[in-house]
């Protein structure tokens, strides 16, 4: 059996005897360490952080069972606490449950099926507070979001409505037709941007909410359909355009996620670019090898402040004033990489240049 | 209505707000120059360096901007020294309805008003009354 999916569980008493006979008859159901005394429970508690159930003994020569749970009880809460003991006082009943918050008692001498069903409870119990507590954390993380994109929304959304109203009432007192035009072309590029933001925040919550749908990946496809989205925009902008691809074995992972951050990381390189040069230029290779791919996409455009290298990723963070940026691109492109297990490294050099480098794993 | 002319400062980084807000001040006929900038520190450099031409300076920050945003702007303009700040008049400008920015904006002495955008006509008109 497999010893990681068995319980871990440790049993502190000071009677040797007790200590062996635990182990006989637990060995083959739980993953048991045993401490003879509460300074070798605590080296255990300290080394194996997946602990999920603690029986400790009450009588003992250093301390008892419920001061040795009060001790490790702030360092270590969620392990769950079962006593053992041969005193069945109400008091030390009382204490148990107040100072040592114990889950379980057991009265010595103990049957098999008492501890194991002690033991199972507790363990229950344990997963149920751990999920609880992570629960607890992608909530708040979660909320945490959601306050980001309230602020953000209404700068982002509402910006460039405001624009146009702002135009609106220009142009109602405009009398040259030029001025007119090149209002009208301003009211265009606000709408545009108004697009962008729409279509990244519905990648956002593709990626968020959508399940993975693993198939096989021809990589050939992914870079045609980057050709289609890409050729036009490198003659557009005058950038050249160098295409790569091979692909050895087969790949099996989530497609749209694999085109979310592809599209992205082009999309950043084609929009940053150096305005006063004449070789623009932006590379995209992909490798699948070895049951891996490997994506790199490089540019020699504006680069990246160092100084801003670690807040690329972050949720409406912009390093640019020059071109319309959401702040939603390379989060979208970590997020959609968490989901496929896959990382990303960036190198940048200001005025010189960006390559991100992004490995997944096949499925 | 008085006639004096003035100096106006935009910054805003979305280029297309800039445009407005030019083309408004100008409209009002009271302008005697008017500095545009998409980013707030090339703003700064410049009020660190402009000569004094005995009139009033009218400022419109946008808050949300990448690199240096508005309040980081009025923070760093109202470090500088009495002399070169007295003539600049500052206001705020803001997409966003949010409460702790309109809050904010209060707590700095040099910041005379928050204003909504986009920049109108009637906008302008009620700051060269007030400022």
């Amino acid at each position: 059996m497999d010893s990681k999916k068995k319980i871990k569980v440790l049993y502190v008493d000071d009677e040797s005897n007790n200590l062996i006979s635990f182990k006989a008859s637990f060995r083959f159901d739980y993953n048991v360490l045993l401490a003879n005394n509460t300074d070798e429970a605590l080296k255990h508690l300290e080394a194996n952080s997946d602990i999920s159930v603690i029986l400790s003994d009450q009588k003992m020569p250093d301390m008892t069972g419920v001061e040795f749970f009060e001790k490790i009880r702030p360092q270590y809460p969620n392990p769950i606490r079962i006593l053992i003991t041969g005193y069945t006082d109400i008091e030390s009943v009382i204490n148990a449950i107040n100072r040592g918050h114990v889950f379980r008692y057991i009265k010595k001498p103990w049957t098999d099926v008492d501890v194991q069903s002690a033991i199972d409870e507790a363990h229950k119990f344990y997963v149920t507070t751990s999920m609880l507590a992570l629960k607890n954390d992608e909530l708040q993380k979660a909320y945490n979001e959601l306050d980001k994109f309230a602020y953000s929304a209404t700068h982002d959304m509402r910006g460039p409505i405001l624009s146009v109203l702002g135009i609106i009432d220009l142009a109602k007192n405009a009398d040259d037709i030029e001025d007119i035009k090149e209002m009208i072309e301003m009211m265009e590029n606000a709408m545009l941007k108004l697009d962008n933001y729409i279509q990244n925040l519905h990648d956002h919550y593709s990626i968020r909410r959508g399940e993975l749908n693993i198939t096989e990946i021809d990589f050939n496809d992914i870079m045609k359909d980057m050709s289609d989205l890409y050729d036009i925009t490198s003659k557009l902008k005058n950038v050249s355009f160098d295409k790569s691809v091979s692909q050895e074995g087969k790949f099996r992972s989530d497609d749209i996620s694999i085109k979310i951050i592809v599209n992205n990381l082009l999309s950043n390189a084609f929009k940053y670019q150096r305005k006063n040069t004449d070789e623009k230029n932006v590379k995209l290779d992909m490798k699948v090898s070895n049951g891996a791919a490997v994506i790199v996409v490089e540019d020699n455009g504006i680069g990246i402040p160092e100084s801003s290298l670690d807040q690329v990723f972050t949720m409406f963070f912009r390093g640019s004033n020059d071109e319309i940026g959401s702040g939603f691109g390379l989060y979208n492109v970590k997020d959609a990489l968490n989901k496929i297990n896959g990382k990303i490294e960036v190198q940048s050099k200001e005025n010189s240049g960006t390559t991100f480098k992004v490995i997944i794993p096949s499925k | 209505m008085s006639d004096i002319k003035l100096n106006f400062i935009v910054i805003d980084d979305s280029k297309l707000d800039c445009f407005i807000a030019e083309k408004i001040i100008k409209n009002t006929g009271r302008s005697e120059n008017c500095n545009v900038f998409q980013q707030a520190t090339d703003a700064l450099e410049y009020i660190k360096t402009a000569q004094v031409n005995g009139l009033k300076t009218i400022v419109f920050v946008d808050i949300q901007m990448p690199v240096m945003n508005g309040f980081e702007f009025v923070e760093s303009f109202e470090k500088l020294s009495d002399g070169q700040k007295e003539s600049y008049c500052i206001y705020m400008l803001s997409s966003s309805i949010n409460e702790n920015d309109i809050a904010k904006v209060k707590g700095y002495s040099s910041v005379k008003h928050f204003l909504n955008k986009p920049l109108t006509n009637d906008t302008i008109k009620a700051v060269l009354e007030d400022y």
